[in-house]
């Protein structure tokens, strides 16, 4: 095999460099010098046009020094102005090769490429940037290597896969999506907006009087239920138009497609993003929405995978806003995976209230006791306590469970509802906890443990009856073992017939 | 799965939680003493208050405890799993189907090693319970147990 690191970046990547970093170098330096030694504008100017230079110069360098190449079966990256690092990738450790075009990158005509080797994100290979057919040259000769082995006999089916778009959002989708996502955060980054730019403003932002006189202009009477009403209906339309607007940015043109034993996702208005998902890595699916969502038939369908991407928590969204069909549609592609059968999942047991509440009780008393000291009214918020009872039932209304030949289902929260779909054969491990309130209910959680699962976003059984937890955990046992030795209960097979 | 008898840990283990208990508890006795000496300067307190609370604490480490929690420890090997319990106060049943396991550690420390007893660490793939402990194991036991996991591992990767 020949050296390998033969290839240099695009050159455009020198004057894409440029143009992110140029700006907090160029100006912040020859600013700070000319407002502190008052030396004048035109020593500023040609600080900054030397600092320029300078930093062409290093990026140059930096791009000179870059170089990588595609060996027989590795990818070499050969990096560092001083200190040189040479790292190699073989290809059968290569998960996903990410190709991601910002704005400026598309402008020109090139894109970024992420060797994902699933070492956490701290092991992989960045080329920031190549050409767009480079970077498509790069994804097929990994791929075509990877499957090399399996589909040797026909290479031309591995080169070229054929492309069947799964799950696709239309314009107006994206906007209906995006009046889903409503959001007053964006509010305040509309008003930091503001503050950068309120010198241009005829009006400042920070003056009440203002607000509350163009409030008094269109509206008689200042504080009556009509201009609080009116106030809260801007709030309300702003956070729409944020969330519409964010919304288009990030899922204009989604488009989920198959190829081969790869999903394909492209994403995204001004910067075009794209990844990969390997079939055979997606560890189980999660169905997610809030209750209104859920009211007109839409939920979000995403695969958690191994080695955990650049998106949030392993989770990699395949359908951000589709119905249920769809997302049976996007489901078959991924066996064993599908959606709950019709016989409704099982609720916890009842006394999953008595000991949610009981778990909530505790810090409200205190809160309470702690706010009565100061305020003495505030003993009237006992009143409310039964409202922790209401919340613990409506808790248990959406906490259900079902077991189906090879799939766990489990269902959980009230405002961010949330469906999860574990295939059995990729449960790592099941945990059967019992606190002392659960022992005293004779209660019992199950926690189940699988490949790329984040702390919080884990499938948990919570508060089970205790024989239904054992019962649960032995018969996903018991099918685990079915589906791996076939349905013969009690010969599981030794080491040596296996062996032989 | 309750029906299944599991095996106790070695009694090793138990001698270890009441030494390690017992250097708690002195670490706390001679805090005490301190305290002892400081707060009799500064508020009347009748003597030995502080030092029979640790007393107490001590006693609880070495005697009280230690059963209880070397009680609450079990293990067991059945067909493809391995069943491990443990905990007093949250009681915890972990099943972990060997042919997921990454790798098996069999490691001892200094104080392990003066009972003559190992731990098993299995790591899985998984990301809550990545690494599966298995204390007081004497090393034969260990061994066996580690060879036998090695066998039931997929050629497959999970």
């Amino acid at each position: 095999m020949s050296d390998g690191a033969d290839r240099h970046l695009h050159p455009g990547t020198i004057a894409l460099r440029f143009i992110k970093e140029a700006p907090q170098t160029l100006f912040a330096l020859p600013a700070a010098v000319a407002f502190s030694s008052r030396s004048g504008l035109t020593n500023a100017l040609y600080l900054a046009a030397g600092l320029g230079v300078a930093l062409l110069a290093l990026k140059w360098l930096a791009w000179r020094r870059f170089r990588y190449g595609v060996g027989a079966a590795e990818i070499v990256i050969e990096s560092g102005i001083l200190h040189r690092n040479r790292r190699s990738i073989p290809f059968d450790r290569v998960q996903d090769v990410d190709i991601e075009r910002t704005f400026l990158a598309r402008v020109l005509g090139l894109a970024k490429v992420r060797i994902e080797t699933g070492a956490g994100g701290k092991d992989e290979g960045l080329l920031d940037s190549v050409s767009v057919a480079e970077a498509n040259r790069l994804r097929e000769t990994v791929r075509a290597s990877r499957s090399g082995a399996a589909t040797a006999a026909r290479p031309d089916a591995a080169e070229a896969p054929e492309s069947r778009t799964l799950f696709a959002m239309d314009v107006p989708r994206v906007l209906l999506f995006g009046a889903f996502s409503f959001s007053l955060v964006y509010i305040a980054g509309l008003f930091a907006l503001l503050q950068t730019f309120d010198r241009f403003l005829p009006f400042d932002i920070y003056d009440p009087a203002r607000w509350v006189g163009l409030v008094g202009d269109y509206l008689p009477h200042r504080w009556t239920l009509g201009a609080i009403a009116a106030v809260l209906l801007m709030a309300a339309l702003l956070g729409s138009a944020a969330g519409v607007l964010r919304t288009l940015a990030r899922d204009y043109g989604f488009r989920l497609s198959l190829e081969g034993d790869r999903l394909r996702r492209e994403q995204g208005l001004f910067t075009r993003k794209e990844a990969v998902i390997s079939r055979r890595r997606v560890q189980l699916a999660q169905l997610s929405g809030g209750p209104v969502r859920a009211l007109f038939g839409w939920s979000g369908l995403s695969f958690q995978t191994l080695g955990a991407g650049a998106d949030r928590g392993g989770h990699q969204s395949a359908a951000p806003f589709a119905t249920r069909s769809e997302i049976e549609t996007v489901l078959a592609e991924v066996p064993p995976l599908r959606l709950p059968p019709p016989p409704e999942l099982v609720r916890v047991s009842k006394r999953h209230i008595l000991r949610a509440a009981a778990g909530s009780l505790l810090p409200a008393l205190v809160a309470i006791a702690a706010l009565s000291y100061l305020l003495p009214f505030a003993l009237g918020l006992l009143a409310l306590l039964p409202l922790l009872l209401v919340a613990a039932a409506l808790e248990r209304r959406f906490h259900r469970y079902a077991l189906a030949d090879d799939l766990l289902f489990v269902s959980r929260g009230v405002w961010r509802r949330r469906l999860w779909l574990v295939p059995l054969a990729n449960v790592q491990s099941l945990s059967l906890s019992r606190g002392p309130i659960q022992r005293r209910l004779g209660l019992a959680s199950l926690a189940i443990d699988t490949a790329g699962a984040s702390m919080i976003n884990a499938p948990r059984i919570v508060d089970l009856r205790s024989e239904a937890a054992e019962a649960l955990a032995a018969e996903i046992s018991r099918l685990r073992s079915v589906l791996r030795y076939g349905p013969s209960p009690g010969s599981v097979p030794t080491q040596d017939e296996r062996l032989s | 799965m309750e029906t299944l008898p599991l095996t106790p840990l070695d009694r090793g283990l138990l001698r270890l939680m009441r030494l390690r208990g017992a250097m708690a508890g002195c670490f706390l006795l001679a805090a005490a003493a301190v305290g002892e000496i400081w707060v009799d300067r500064l508020v009347d307190l009748p003597f030995g208050l502080l030092l029979g609370a640790a007393l107490a604490i001590l006693l609880y480490l070495v005697l009280w405890a230690p059963p209880r929690r070397y009680r609450a420890w079990g293990y067991a090997i059945d067909g493809e799993e391995l069943q491990v319990r443990r905990g007093v106060w949250i009681r915890v049943h972990t099943l972990v189907p060997l042919d997921h396991v990454q790798h098996i550690d069999v490691s001892q420390g200094p104080l392990e090693r003066a009972f003559g007893i190992c731990s098993l660490v299995l790591h899985t793939a998984g990301t809550l319970h990545s690494q599966i402990v298995l204390p007081g194991l004497t090393r034969a036991t260990a061994e066996t147990m580690r060879d036998e996991i090695r066998g039931r591992i997929s050629e497959e990767p999970a």
